[in-house]
């Protein structure tokens, strides 16, 4: 490959990232885990443990990428996660945290009013993904 | 509570000033450490509590605390009984060290509905020589209603019936709720170091709201408990606050949290008449107080806490008692700061710096011999705490190690010769009230 062709593929590369990236659609694994970890204690410690079997207000948020919603045995779910019907697939959390929780599943108990900044998101939900 | 504390309370009518030093180190040692909620909520010590110890609340601790000490992980009842022991080594600067276990508390504290709840602490305190005092100590019984929109916006109501006004405070800055205020020869009644303060010896209750979960309001009213009650709940009647009426407690608070930091901004007031002696014509008291807070949180890695009180208490005395042939003035003022600062790392090991100042107007015949009631103090802790962490050994006790310096630079209006000691008699300066303290507090 000449050097015209390597510099032309890689500006098609970075002007595809900045347009990927004005779209707000970075893929969801872009994030960094090691900064999400602070996003989760900044955010979400308080209610939820990232530990397994360890249940606060919140269920326990280990291994919660791939599981279905509602599905902890020993937690005490609202009606409308039990009956949400959804699996916490990375696109789904994202989906879900961006915004306040009832408006994502009204009558649910979780009290977040979501998380607006993107890469703190994509940070939170590596670390998610991170911790099975 | 400090064990030097009752021997005080006894010789309190010969020297009514070492009461109030006492109380110092009183407020100081008086965490209040629930392990019973976090057995309930499945929460860590470290959630509610920077330190992982109490009593200053993080913004989560505050909302575990509006919504009257009733949330919950669903897992069943849970025994709503946590204890506390203390033990403490005292080196004062004037007089004889001293090591004991300190003080016992006993717990009822937790959730009795969705919508009950309450913080009940009964105190046994070493009053000296392994003699022990069981007293009632702090009461908070709570009903609230969550998930309320006013306006579209969520809102809390509650009621709180408890026997401090202010303790019940979210923000945990008023003296009463932070266990800290300035040591003081004529402190202001919402003080916990004043002499007559009405901490713990009266019975009343206010109504509260949340709204928006910013806006914060009480109103209460409040009535002191009769003498017999007093000693039959462990208090001794040197304390008594005195008869008070027409009662009104009043508390308005802007609260922002950020999840990274908190900040609030309110004011308090009380306005009541009290008898003190019972017998004796009542005073006509208004307090009127501002209070500033600031929490830096981050990712709880490094958390700092700052707070500063001013109350500002106005005083239409009953009577001018005429002492040494000066009579005394019909009326007056009192004023209560503390500034306090606390660096807490790993949410295991703190540091807390606290300026203290008391001062009041100048009447020779109530402030002899100088005066002028003024104190100066500071109180510098550092503390371990190793448990009360998600990831720690236990989440759901703790062990806290401090070591605590009282310092004075002033008091009764003095740096030197504070009681006006005549030539030839022991002469005491502001700092021989200066004490060194370590203490074992262990939380379960």
């Amino acid at each position: 490959m000449t050097k015209a062709r390597l510099a032309r593929a890689a500006r098609c590369a970075l002007m595809t990232g900045m347009l990927c990236y004005g779209a707000g659609a970075l893929p969801a694994l872009a994030g960094d885990a090691d900064a999400g970890k602070d996003v989760f204690k900044q955010e979400c410690s308080e209610c939820h443990s990232p530990r397994e079997g360890k249940n606060k207000k919140g269920p326990s948020l280990f291994g919660i990428v791939g599981r279905n919603a509602g599905s902890i045995s020993d937690y005490n779910y609202s009606d409308a996660l039990k009956n949400a019907k959804w699996v916490w697939t990375e696109d789904k959390l994202h989906w879900y945290l961006s915004q306040p929780a009832k408006q994502a599943n009204p009558g649910t108990k979780m009290k977040y009013s979501g998380l607006n900044d993107a890469k703190q998101l994509d940070d939170l939900i590596s670390y998610l993904q991170s911790n099975h | 509570m400090s064990p030097s504390l009752t021997r005080i309370l006894q010789r309190a009518a010969y020297a009514p000033w070492a009461l109030l030093i006492a109380c110092l180190m009183l407020a100081s040692h008086s965490a209040h450490a629930v392990p019973a909620y976090a057995r309930q909520t499945g929460n860590a010590c470290a959630d509610c509590h920077a330190g992982a110890y109490g009593p200053a609340l993080t913004p989560y601790g505050m909302r575990f605390k509006l919504n009257g000490y009733t949330d919950t992980d669903g897992q069943g009842t849970k025994i709503p009984v946590a204890a506390q022991i203390t033990g403490a080594h005292n080196v004062p600067a004037r007089g004889d060290n001293t090591t004991q276990l300190s003080e016992v508390d006993v717990y009822l504290a937790g959730r009795i509905s969705d919508h009950l709840g309450g913080f009940v602490k009964v105190e046994t305190d070493n009053t000296g020589n392994d003699h022990y005092n069981t007293k009632l100590s702090n009461l908070d019984l709570r009903f609230v209603a969550k998930d309320l929109k006013v306006a579209g916006k969520d809102t809390i109501v509650g009621v709180s019936v408890n026997n401090s006004p202010g303790f019940d405070d979210p923000i945990s800055s008023l003296p009463y709720a932070s266990g800290l205020g300035p040591p003081a020869v004529s402190g202001t009644l919402l003080n916990l170091s004043s002499a007559h303060s009405l901490y713990n010896k009266v019975i009343g209750g206010s109504v509260y709201a949340l709204y928006n979960n910013n806006w914060y309001g009480e109103v209460g009213t409040y009535n002191t408990m009769p003498t017999s009650v007093q000693d039959h709940l462990g208090f001794n009647p040197a304390s008594d606050p005195g008869h008070i009426s027409d009662t009104g407690y009043f508390r308005f608070a802007y609260m922002k949290d950020m999840k990274r930091q908190f900040f609030s901004a309110g004011v308090v007031a009380l306005t009541t008449k009290r008898a003190l002696p019972r017998n004796g014509p009542s005073d006509d008291i208004t307090d009127l107080g501002y209070d500033l807070t600031y929490q830096f949180l981050g990712n709880r890695e490094n958390i700092i806490q700052a707070s500063y009180v001013n109350i500002l208490e106005q005083r239409d005395y009953g009577s001018t008692p005429v002492v040494n042939g000066i009579v005394a003035k019909p009326n007056g003022n009192a004023r209560d700061q503390t500034l306090s600062v606390t660096y807490t790392f790993k949410q295991s090991y703190a540091l807390q710096v606290a300026h203290l100042i008391s001062t009041g107007s100048q009447d020779a015949a109530r402030y002899p011999p100088y005066g002028k009631p003024d104190s100066t103090a500071n109180m510098i802790t550092l503390y371990w705490t190793p448990f009360g962490k998600d990831e720690s050994f236990t989440s759901i006790a703790n062990l806290k190690l401090a070591a605590t310096w009282y310092r004075f630079t002033r008091f009764n209006g003095a740096s030197s010769n504070i009681f006006g000691a005549p030539p030839g008699a022991l002469i005491t300066d502001a700092k021989d009230l200066n004490a060194f303290t370590l203490s074992a507090s262990l939380a379960f």
